[in-house]
């Protein structure tokens, strides 16, 4: 590690023209990532119900998820930067969310469709259902209904690039193992 | 479909009695839950599948009702065994009719009924280590089921 001497005690050096260049240098890659990220967003599909309809409503040509670059392209969970969420999770299909979840590659955005992956919505205090998929998975965007409007998914997609843009997402802010 | 119920009297003569004597639909009920394989058997002389397994929770105990159906004039039987509070148990009519493997593993899952001689009793719906029965009258909803995710993970 040739940086390590920079980080003794009593050594402290302010940075010299090399370092401003490549934080700069790193700044600009990163918007540049982040731009291509914001634009082609590829859902991976978790649709277990009803909000799964409203979700292939969203990819139809009515309202065309392709325009803002989100194309439901990807048929496996190694090739997507996106999941959507959408549908009742039972205990049984928690770890299997979680095992879709862990198969995707960094950086990895989930948007929760419907009441019942906000706050177990119909299903609320249920014995066989997870009360909001955030108690699995980091939620970057919530989108209420049930189902929600097709419309709002375009909403959420639009937001979610906002975050990324702002690096607000949740793996954005708290890193790859948060 | 008379004679069935004729046959089922003679063989069993004071284990069975006629609840409901509709000539389309009759309910039988089965006084001793340990002639539950016998009778199957003579049932399935006549009719195809067992197409339904109901549980009533007429708490403590549970009433099984069995629902037997044939293809050629679409006649259904309805018989109708209780189960105790001391064990919960019943034999498996899985040999005579194949339909009641996943009936009756659902019972199992839902009622906590243990059916003595089925080849693969799981649970079907639920995950394998959930602990409880949620169709009991006597469940209650606690945290410790409303936190239980199946997963060692905490975020």
């Amino acid at each position: 590690m040739a940086e390590e001497s920079d980080f003794q005690i009593g050594s402290f050096s302010y940075p010299g023209l090399a370092d401003v260049f490549l934080t700069r240098a790193q700044k600009f890659i990163d918007y540049v990532l982040d731009w291509g990220r914001k634009n082609s967003l590829w859902p991976l599909t978790f649709g277990t119900s009803c909000c799964a309809i409203e979700m292939m409503t969203f990819g139809a040509t009515k309202v065309d998820a392709d325009r803002m670059g989100t194309l439901f392209m990807a048929d496996s969970p190694r090739l997507s930067d996106l999941i959507l969420v959408s549908g009742t999770i039972t205990k049984k299909m928690a770890r299997r969310l979680l095992n879709m979840y862990e198969q995707m590659l960094y950086p990895k955005y989930v948007i929760a469709v419907g009441a019942c992956n906000v706050s177990g919505g119909l299903y609320h205090d249920s014995y066989n259902t997870i009360e909001g998929v955030d108690r699995i998975i980091p939620v970057d965007v919530y989108i209420p209904g049930c189902p929600p409007r097709p419309e709002q998914f375009m909403d959420a997609v639009r937001v979610l690039q906002r975050l990324i843009k702002e690096n607000e997402t949740k793996v954005q802010k708290y890193g790859r193992y948060y | 479909m008379a004679d069935i119920i004729d046959d089922l009297k003679l063989k069993l003569k004071d284990k069975i009695s006629v609840l409901y004597s509709d000539p389309k639909e009759p309910v039988v009920a089965l006084a001793d839950k340990t002639a539950i394989k016998p009778v199957a058997s003579i049932i399935s002389k006549s009719f195809d599948i067992l197409f339904m397994l109901v549980v009533v929770d007429r708490a403590p105990k549970f009433e099984l009702n069995y629902l037997f159906s044939r293809y050629s004039d679409d006649k259904t039987i309805t018989l109708r065994v209780v189960v105790d509070e001391k064990d919960y148990a019943i034999d498996s009519i899985c040999s005579v009719f194949d339909s009641a493997n996943w009936e009756e593993r659902e019972a199992y899952d839902l009622f906590g009924i243990k059916f003595t001689g089925h080849p693969d009793m799981r649970r079907i719906l639920l995950p394998e280590d959930w602990p409880g029965f949620p169709l009991r009258k006597d469940f209650k909803v606690t945290d410790e089921i409303r936190n239980w995710t199946g997963l060692d993970l905490k975020f």
